[in-house]
């Protein structure tokens, strides 16, 4: 079911990449975080956006070059021409790509729980908004709580890309469709941030994409809200993934 | 020698006239057979119906009694695959590739591909990316033949090799037959498949033309001569009486190609002794001359 020499191929074809855009989320975490100026700003632009765009951008690439890339150029010959099955292969890319995002996650929230403990600040001043009616400070709790909320919808999205992936054998329909789809869910919650931000009528385009359902607020404001929409996007990468993963063990490959 | 190979009415139907068609192939073990067509003629789309890779619209196709397309991870366990278009994972160097590919296979003692690395004379230090076309066909070559498999599906083995390491990959395909490996490669360059093959069998347009064994080169079939002639009226002369029949001519350069029987060698070159010639030279009949007049005389084409 899984195979360990396609799973280092993997890593050492994306471990770049991943190192990449992992360092660049950590170092902005931890700046958000700990300077005065951007403190305000850790929860509209670092949590607000950068937590789906950052982890977007490397999921459209890699998912793309864990199947799709591999079946167009012809190099996923040496794996099938090896005792490894079909839905071998996609598990272990899945295993892969979801366990990549885990990691992603993983050293960001770390870091932050780091910071957070050494320098910590208010949730009004983390909201940028010392107004708000609302008294504490950010815990850590609520820090592993937001990222976990991401990381879940941050898999929905790597699982659509994954699907599309699998069905197609040509890159550029791969790729096509994965971009625009993560270029509609990424630029619409964009402008829904700017609708809940006081931009009246931009909060329409919240029903436009998926990053929807990760909700730092709820978190921040002690509801629960935030559990029962992870579901949805939970719900999305399974379907997507199996969808993903039939097709793939059905269909003709080019190689 | 007991049935490995075994393709059914095979039938994979790509629209305006391309894909293959009904086919029907029987490979015996140890045999080495060949797959002959031009360009587009179906031989890489039978490579991969039989690696599994493609699910045929009718018809089916066996390896050692288990069907190719449901279970091809079984199948992979006793084959080797050179693909037609050769690209690598992106894993860097080709001992990079070479090593996560024994993981694979499961083979711990690389000695033998270490020889086959040698036979190659393959740098496989060097960027996978960078490598040159025979460069990359070689180290495609050592990954199919590296765990010593039982079967070999070798999709135009030779594309991109110089001369020697074509002379070379022969000798190797040879070397397999010799412990017992059976070989199935398609080609369209026949030296090597005359060179190699038990038996070929004959593709164009998706369609099976002949299967030949290697009897088609038999002692009983008429040699074919060729003959340069001196000056021309004795070329006309010969020409008009001999009784053999000359299977091409050329006026301008005064030579022909005569078909003489096995038993008639004799009484031609006792006819040819009065003729005054440039050359007498005895043409080895090959596939590439049996493929050819096929091709011209085949009503199926």
């Amino acid at each position: 079911m899984f195979s360990l020499p396609l799973f280092k191929q993997s890593v050492k074809s994306n471990w770049v990449m991943w190192t990449a855009i992992t360092a660049v989320m950590s170092v902005l975490c931890a700046q958000f975080a700990v300077l005065e100026m951007t403190q305000n700003l850790l929860f509209v632009i670092f949590y607000g956006m950068m937590t789906t765009i950052l982890p977007a951008i490397y999921v459209l690439v890699t998912a793309n070059k864990l199947i799709a890339s591999q079946v167009d150029r012809g190099s996923m010959a040496y794996v099938l021409s090896t005792p490894v099955k079909r839905s071998a292969v996609t598990f272990t890319q899945i295993v892969f790509l979801v366990g990549s995002l885990v990691a992603m996650f993983g050293i960001e929230t770390l870091l932050h729980l780091a910071v957070n403990s050494a320098k910590p600040i208010t949730i009004a001043t983390a909201l940028g908004n010392s107004a708000l009616p609302i008294k504490g400070e950010l815990t850590s709790e609520m820090i592993v709580q937001v990222n976990l909320s991401a990381l879940v919808v941050c898999i929905a999205l790597a699982a659509v890309c994954f699907m599309f992936s699998s069905i197609f054998n040509s890159t550029k329909y791969s790729i096509g469709l994965s971009g625009t789809f993560i270029g509609v869910n990424i630029l619409a919650n964009m402008l829904s941030m700017f609708g809940s931000l006081g931009v009246s009528g931009l909060d329409k385009f919240k029903y436009l994409t998926i990053c929807s359902f990760y909700d730092h607020q709820s978190i921040l404001f002690s509801e629960n809200d935030w559990i029962t929409k992870m579901i949805f996007p939970a719900a999305i990468a399974i379907v997507a993934l199996t969808i993903g993963s039939v097709v793939f063990k059905k269909k003709d490959l080019p190689l | 020698m007991p049935e490995i190979i075994k393709i059914e009415n095979m039938t994979k139907d790509y629209g305006n006239g391309r894909g293959i068609f009904d086919f029907n192939i029987s490979i015996n073990e140890g045999e080495i057979y060949g797959l002959v067509g031009t360009n587009g003629s179906g031989k890489t789309t039978t490579m991969r119906h039989l690696m599994g890779f493609l699910a045929p619209d009718s018809g089916s196709c066996e390896i050692g009694g288990i069907n190719c397309r449901q279970h091809p991870e079984v199948i992979m366990k006793r084959v080797g695959y050179v693909p037609g278009q050769i690209d690598f994972p992106d894993v860097g160097s080709g001992t990079n590739f070479l090593k996560i590919q024994a993981q694979y296979l499961g083979i711990t003692d690389m000695s033998y591909t270490e020889k086959l690395i040698d036979l190659f004379k393959i740098d496989t230090s060097a960027p996978l990316k960078r490598m040159s076309k025979g460069m990359k066909q070689k180290m495609a070559l050592v990954a199919a033949f590296m765990a010593k498999p039982d079967i070999l599906l070798l999709d135009e083995p030779s594309t991109g090799l110089d001369p020697v390491m074509r002379d070379a990959m022969i000798e190797l395909i040879l070397e397999q037959k010799k412990r017992g490996a059976t070989v199935f490669m398609s080609s369209h360059i026949f030296k090597e498949l005359e060179d190699t093959c038990d038996k070929v069998t004959f593709i164009h347009n998706g369609r099976i033309i002949n299967t030949i064994g290697r009897d088609i080169f038999d002692e009983n079939m008429p040699k074919l001569y060729r003959v340069g002639f001196a000056d021309e009226e004795q070329y006309l002369e010969f020409k008009k009486r001999t009784d053999l029949h000359i299977k091409s001519f050329n006026d301008k350069y005064k030579h022909l190609m005569a078909a003489v029987p096995v038993d008639a060698v004799n009484s031609f070159v006792r006819e040819l002794a009065d003729y005054n010639m440039r050359y007498v030279r005895y043409v080895p009949y090959s596939l590439e001359m049996y493929y050819k007049n096929e091709i011209e005389n085949g009503g199926v084409l």
